[in-house]
């Protein structure tokens, strides 16, 4: 009988994955709507604007991440349309348009690091306006966040840290785009700085193992997008900051938490670790650490808020989209949903609403956006999902 | 064996790149000639022989390579001059104070890389990456006791090898490196090294940097001394067989300003060789896990056995190696990778088995000059061991299994080739034996 037991305990240590990713009891299926097939690179970033949505690209699977692929996003089932091909790039890791539409920012990476910005006149062809790489966008653009700060549209890049060169960031003036201006610059991070967040004149970096700094740029005192003027810093439990999101509840109009996404190591197709850091950011000078999401054998990446209903969209790579309850008072639970640390496990508190894609195979989810009462996906291994959110049905 | 069609070919001959490597390359003409004359200085200043207090030579391999597939169904062949080192041994107070020096010209040579399927490491993959200039430069300080004449104690100081896993594979048979070479020597690095010999038993501990080389003139980083160790324990039960287990911990070694992931490295290993100094076999074990905190992410395991033999003029060798490595994101050029990495996460873990035979002869080998041309062929096997995969061997390369032919011949003056990895009493020899294992020239 030991005998026995103990095979069975060796082949399952043999035969599992390393990572299996464990399902939150209550959470409801995100269904599927449609999705769009890329077999022969892997995907990343995804944007959605109006029936089009553009998806970036990474690595090297057949094909090198240097396209940009370009779906018409009107029907339940996502058709590409076109590719843009990048040339001198292996990764392009991020993409956004600008607030306006007229834009389209593409991060690039390994080398130059450089933002290809793209005309969106018409936005199934997008035409290059320019190419902005200098010495300090190098090895690697890894993200770049464009926003509109006091009526000016600035991009705001997070530069990979390279041999002999330590993480920064570039803060670029993008008021004539065929010519964007370099107005601040500044080591960061460490090791990496990895994303940014831009709104109402406050800056939040994300420093990885420096957890997420708040810079006045014009909100709140003196400080510009030219001088950033530090406010206060947190590190996250655990570190590897990578990605934040300033909540603004139009529900009461507070603005009391910003979700840190924590990137741990993963292995693609196959693991991920890093949870969601829910930081009381109401005193800017003091910000805390009050509540926590996890879920098991997956970790999180970029994050998209319906914050007329108070759902976090978070993308989990292996675990899929996460959608998440984030209303109310996230700093108060009960005993038995508190970690060690006092901190409030929003997954014990039953926060988590819904799940998906499911059903549907591996998968390995980038980023997410909720866009015009349905929620796209990038998935790096299949291409792009079309999911109907919380509570919405399919079509 | 099947060799696709070969519609790209170039010869790298390392001279025609960038004006560093000419400069470099230029360097490398009246070095090798001060090598040469250096004994012959040194006898003259001294009046003793020169063999008993300094040792002097060079060495080289000429070599063209034929991979298929290299890369996305592609064969590619290639020439290189690879391995281009000078080394010096200074010993002129009977191990009281010596100096051991290497310098290796693969930075001129080798800016590129070397086709070696499966290899990785320092921002190169599937190529081998050329190593520092100022290979190692240490010095050493012994005191025999007992009257073994092999006991004693010594301190290292310097930039060369930390006391873990085997010898370099510059120091065996093979012009190809086995693709663990990251997995079982821990090498470059600025090492403090204690060891402690009582007869048999070896003891070996060494504090160093952790981060590795990002280029052929890279050093050290200063505020990175000191910040991992490692510990060797070997037992010499003959003096042809040598049996070792080392640790190591290495701080954030892909990532050089710090905040990487650390490694924690196991080794064993098994080495023999005949009293005639004509066959030898190695038998090794080697496992890195990489950990970030106190939490391993993911492990790498590495088996290699591998033989040579001699005959006169001919020798033969025989390596199968069985090595899991990480798949990292690449870059423009899919022969480099990013660094450092621009996250923690790996794209996958491939499994290669790799399977080398070399046949050799030696023409010329004489005290002064050995010339021995050779070829080897070696066949890979790659899969995925994680499934799906963010790197599909099938996919990238077009198959998954990768032929490898290699001609070329090594050409040596001065020095024999000392074994690599080991200093003061640690090296498996009895003071003033003049070589530590095989001959270089006998490979």
């Amino acid at each position: 009988m030991r005998f026995a037991i103990l095979i069975c305990a060796i082949l399952t240590l043999a035969c599992g994955s390393d990572n299996p990713v464990t399902p939150v009891p209550g959470s409801k299926d995100l269904a599927v709507v449609g999705a769009g097939q890329v077999s022969e690179r892997y995907t990343g970033e995804i944007w959605v604007q109006g029936n089009v949505a553009y998806t970036t690209t990474w690595g090297f699977r057949s094909a090198p991440g240097n396209a940009v692929k370009i779906w018409d996003v009107s029907g339940n089932v996502p058709t590409l349309i076109d590719s843009l091909i990048v040339p001198s790039a292996s990764t392009l890791g991020d993409i956004q348009a600008s607030d306006d539409g007229q834009l389209l920012i593409v991060a690039t990476e390994f080398s130059p690091g450089s933002i290809m910005i793209y005309s969106l006149a018409n936005p199934v062809k997008p035409q290059l306006i320019s190419r902005y790489t200098t010495a300090l966008t190098d090895p690697g653009v890894h993200t770049a966040e464009v926003q509109r700060v006091n009526g000016k549209l600035y991009a705001f890049l997070c530069i990979d840290p390279g041999s002999g060169s330590a993480a920064r960031l570039v803060i670029v003036d993008l008021t004539d785009p065929a010519a964007p201006t370099q107005v601040f610059t500044a080591a960061m991070g460490s090791p990496y700085v990895h994303d940014v967040y831009v709104r109402d004149g406050i800056l939040i970096t994300a420093l990885w193992n420096q957890g997420i700094t708040i810079w006045d740029i014009g909100g709140v005192g003196s400080g510009t997008v030219a001088n950033p003027i530090v406010l206060g810093n947190v590190i996250t439990i655990a570190g590897h900051a990578h990605n934040v999101w300033w909540f603004h509840n139009a529900l009461n109009g507070e603005k009391r938490y910003a979700f840190v996404g924590e990137e741990g190591p993963g292995a693609i197709g196959v693991s991920a670790g890093g949870d969601i850091h829910v930081v009381d950011v109401s005193n800017f000078a003091s910000p805390r650490e009050v509540a926590f999401f996890h879920v098991d054998g997956a970790g999180t990446h970029n994050f998209s808020v319906d914050e007329s209903r108070g759902i976090l969209y978070a993308a989990y790579y292996n675990g899929g989209v996460r959608a998440i309850d984030i209303t109310g008072n996230l700093s108060s639970c009960a005993d038995a949903d508190k970690a060690q640390d006092g901190r409030c496990d929003l997954a014990k508190m039953g926060r988590e609403l819904a799940h998906g894609p499911n059903g549907v195979g591996p998968v390995y989810i980038w980023g997410v956006q909720l866009l015009a009462s349905r929620v796209y996906a990038s998935d790096m291994l299949n291409g792009i999902w079309k999911l109907a959110p919380v509570p919405f049905p399919p079509d | 064996m099947r060799l696709q069609s070969a519609p790209y070919t170039e010869l790298d001959c390392g001279v025609g790149g960038s004006p560093r490597s000419v400069v470099a390359v230029h360097l490398l003409f009246p070095l090798t000639l001060l090598a040469l004359l250096l004994p012959a200085i040194a006898t003259a200043q001294v009046g003793r022989h020169v063999s008993d207090i300094l040792d002097v030579g060079a060495q080289a391999i000429g070599v063209v390579t034929r991979e298929s597939p290299a890369i996305q169904g592609r064969a590619l062949t290639e020439g290189y001059l690879t391995q281009p080192a000078i080394m010096a041994e200074l010993d002129p107070w009977s191990e009281l104070l010596s100096l051991k020096w290497t310098l290796n010209l693969e930075g001129a040579t080798l800016k590129r890389g070397e086709l070696n399927a499966g290899i990785a490491g320092e921002g190169y993959i599937d190529r081998r990456h050329p190593h520092t200039y100022l290979h190692e430069l240490v010095l050493t300080s012994a005191k025999r006791f007992g009257s073994d004449a092999v006991s004693g104690a010594s301190i290292t100081l310097g930039k060369g090898f930390a006391p873990f896993g085997t010898d370099d594979p510059m120091a065996r048979p093979f012009e190809k490196y086995p693709i663990n070479h990251h997995l079982a020597q821990i090498l470059e690095r600025a090492v403090a090294i204690g060891a402690l010999r009582t007869g048999g038993l070896i003891f070996e501990g060494a504090a160093f940097n952790g981060d590795e080389p990002t280029g052929p003139g890279d050093t050290p980083n200063r505020n990175r001394y000191w910040d991992s160790w490692s510990g060797r324990i070997t037992y010499v039960p003959w003096p042809q067989g040598e049996f070792q287990t080392s640790y190591a911990r290495v701080k954030s070694p892909e990532n050089p300003t710090g905040g990487g992931a650390d490694q924690r490295k196991q080794s064993a290993s098994i080495r023999l060789e005949d009293v005639q100094h004509s066959g030898y076999a190695l038998f090794e074990w080697a496992h890195t896990g990489d950990y970030v905190g106190s939490t391993r992410t993911f492990a790498f395991t590495s088996l290699l056995a591998e033989t040579w033999a001699r005959y006169d003029q001919l020798s033969g060798a025989l390596r199968i190696e069985r090595t899991e490595r990480p798949d990292e994101q690449r870059l423009v050029d899919a022969f480099r990778t990013p660094i450092p990495a621009t996250d923690l996460s790996i794209a996958g873990r491939s499994r290669w088995t790799i399977v080398t035979a070399r046949a050799a002869v030696s023409l010329v080998n004489s005290r002064s000059f050995t010339m021995e041309p050779f070829v080897e062929v070696a066949r890979a096997d790659v899969s995925p061991t994680l499934r799906p995969s963010g790197f599909d061997p099938r996919q990238f390369y077009g198959s998954d299994r990768i032929w490898s032919v290699s001609v070329g011949a090594r050409l040596a003056f001065g020095m024999s080739h000392m074994r690599m990895g080991r200093y003061g009493v640690a090296a498996t020899r009895k003071p003033n034996a003049k070589v530590g294992g095989m001959k270089m020239e006998d490979m």
